[in-house]
């Protein structure tokens, strides 16, 4: 089921139409469509195991639909070659759940591997990793190896190299999760911060009660489809028995109230 | 945001199965699973060698190939040494034993013996000890990237995991497996004299003669250890690469890496002696 967003006035940066996958015959995501536009950041919530991280993917291309279709900036990810999709991804960043920091680097070159793909001079590199771990409150631990981080220092770090390129577009799978409060709320205040007006932002997440301060709008996958998707207002309006108990549980509701 | 059109909230939630689940593809079917296997360790293989030929590719990746060479090598030079030098002393103490029954001249058994190690035992053996010590790492490796998504990572970063990953490997190991079954040739050759020495006092200038070492057999023993070392790290990395799961995927990908690899080797060996026999010269160096 594909809820269509009407908004004559913004520009879709993502748009997915018809999403299915199943895997060993059991349908995960059934009929998803979700509109991106420029400017907003999309919250992306439902119960674990239903395929908010599976669907983010798709939106990055990193796993390809059984059926359906992903068009970012205006192309088609099914059908570009390896080196349209490198073009696309230049203008991505991917916030993985479990960090997926390269372990045979250190920091620094963690942070340094996008721009090092894509040709930036050795100084900027080093110029801008170093900023960008300043922007994260992480300056100096470019010689550290993420096995020698706790989890908020990795998700930290994760973020700084999903965001050092700049790319306007930013994708965040989960990016609070097992992360304490201080933690999650100064990673929430990054994701403020770094998002561009000028791009889009999507968030999977489990956070709501964080989430409200920055998502724009949300999108509730209930059972492989889309069951809701508006604003908070519109999602804290709504009477639907899932939606509510949904909310109530994860403390939208209760932020109304 | 006036303009937003949500779901209605009286909607029924989606019901499932609402389009038709895909027909499994027939490569899911168990006994086409070997001709599937084999597809796409082939597609990998040509992926490779084109990453391998592009221009600056291989200057580029300088540094892992370096790094793969040291590794591979370090990881293989003991386990070559131990099994190969036990192998030629096993082998010319046991011919010894069965040929002392029948003939009474021991002139060829050198000759012989170094013919062999070079055709056939110092190239297989090596690629199969690469089989199992280097085959085994690179799908952990490999396959641990996958399931800690660090492969995704790599392909956010628009770096290629063949470029990134199988090319350096594959270069290394094509350049040690080569290196390695040429050491262990001489490490194998030796430990034979020993036994030849030792126990049947056979002089060193009637063992080591290559009277019977053709530049078929020379080159034979080089065709297979190239070809050894291009397999091992591509049914290797085929098997992390299609790593699924935790860490119990890992285990699974490593295992059949080794099994893989092994067997692929084992393949190799009997084709390209077949080729060596009907198409290489059998003339003398």
């Amino acid at each position: 089921m594909s809820v269509s967003i009407r908004d004559a006035g913004q520009e879709q940066l993502i748009v997915a139409t018809g999403l299915y996958k199943s895997f060993g015959g059991e349908p995960i995501l059934l009929d998803v469509g979700v509109e991106v536009f420029r400017g907003r950041i999309l919250g992306i919530i439902g119960p674990g195991g239903v395929g908010k991280s599976l669907l983010m993917k798709m939106l990055a291309g990193l796993v390809e639909p059984d059926a359906g279709d992903v068009t970012v900036l205006g192309q088609s990810l099914q059908s570009l070659n390896a080196s349209g999709l490198a073009r696309v991804r230049d203008r991505m960043g991917f916030l993985f759940q479990n960090y997926a920091l390269f372990d045979f680097m250190d920091v620094g070159q963690n942070i340094a591997f996008p721009l090092e793909q894509m040709g930036v001079p050795k100084a900027e590199i080093t110029r801008r990793v170093a900023e960008r771990l300043a922007e994260v409150e992480l300056p100096g631990i470019e010689r550290l190896f993420p096995n020698e981080l706790a989890g908020g220092l990795k998700k930290r770090v994760a973020l700084a190299r999903a965001t050092i390129a700049g790319a306007p577009i930013l994708l965040y799978d989960d990016p609070t999760a097992g992360l304490d409060p201080v933690t999650s709320s100064k990673i929430f205040e990054l994701i403020r911060r770094l998002h561009r007006p000028d791009g889009a932002t999507v968030i999977v997440g489990h956070d709501i009660d964080r989430m409200v301060a920055v998502c724009d709008e949300w999108l509730l996958l209930h059972e492989g489809a889309v069951l809701f998707r508006g604003t908070t207002e519109e999602g804290r309006a709504s009477s639907h028995e899932v939606l509510k108990t949904f909310f109530m549980e994860t403390g939208m509701l209760g932020a109304a109230a | 945001m006036s303009s937003l059109a949500p779901t209605p909230a009286t909607a029924e939630p989606q019901k499932r199965a609402k389009r038709p689940i895909p027909r499994q593809s027939k490569a899911n079917r168990p006994l086409l699973y070997p001709l599937a296997a084999f597809r796409r360790g082939a597609t990998l293989f040509l992926e490779t060698l084109l990453w391998c030929i592009k221009p600056g590719a291989l200057k580029r990746r300088r540094r892992q190939i370096l790094e793969q060479l040291f590794v591979i090598g370090n990881k293989s030079v003991v386990f070559i040494t131990v099994t190969l030098g036990v192998l030629g002393l096993i082998s010319v103490f046991q011919v010894l034993v069965q040929v002392e029954r029948i003939l009474p001249d021991f002139s060829m058994i050198g000759p012989a013996f170094i013919q062999i190690m070079t055709r056939e035992f110092a190239p297989t053996m090596a690629g199969l000890m690469i089989a199992t010590r280097v085959g085994s790492g690179i799908a952990a490796e490999i396959g641990s990237m996958v399931v800690t998504e660090q492969v995704d990572a790599l392909r956010m970063c628009n770096a290629d995991p063949v470029d990134y990953l199988v090319m350096p490997r594959f270069v290394a190991s094509v350049i040690q497996t080569t290196l390695l079954s040429i050491y262990g040739c001489v490490i194998g050759v030796a430990s034979g004299f020993i036994a030849a020495g030792l126990f049947w006092n056979i002089p060193a200038g009637t063992f080591f003669n290559l009277q019977l070492v053709a530049y078929g057999d020379v080159v034979s023993g080089l065709m297979k250890a190239v070809a050894y070392g291009m397999a091992v790290p591509i049914v290797a990395a085929q098997a992390g690469l299609e790593t699924s799961g935790g860490s119990e995927g890992v285990g699974t990908a490593t295992t059949r890496a080794v099994v893989n690899a092994s067997f692929s080797v084992v393949v190799l060996d009997f084709l390209l002696s077949g080729f060596s026999f009907l198409f290489l010269s059998k003339g003398p160096m």
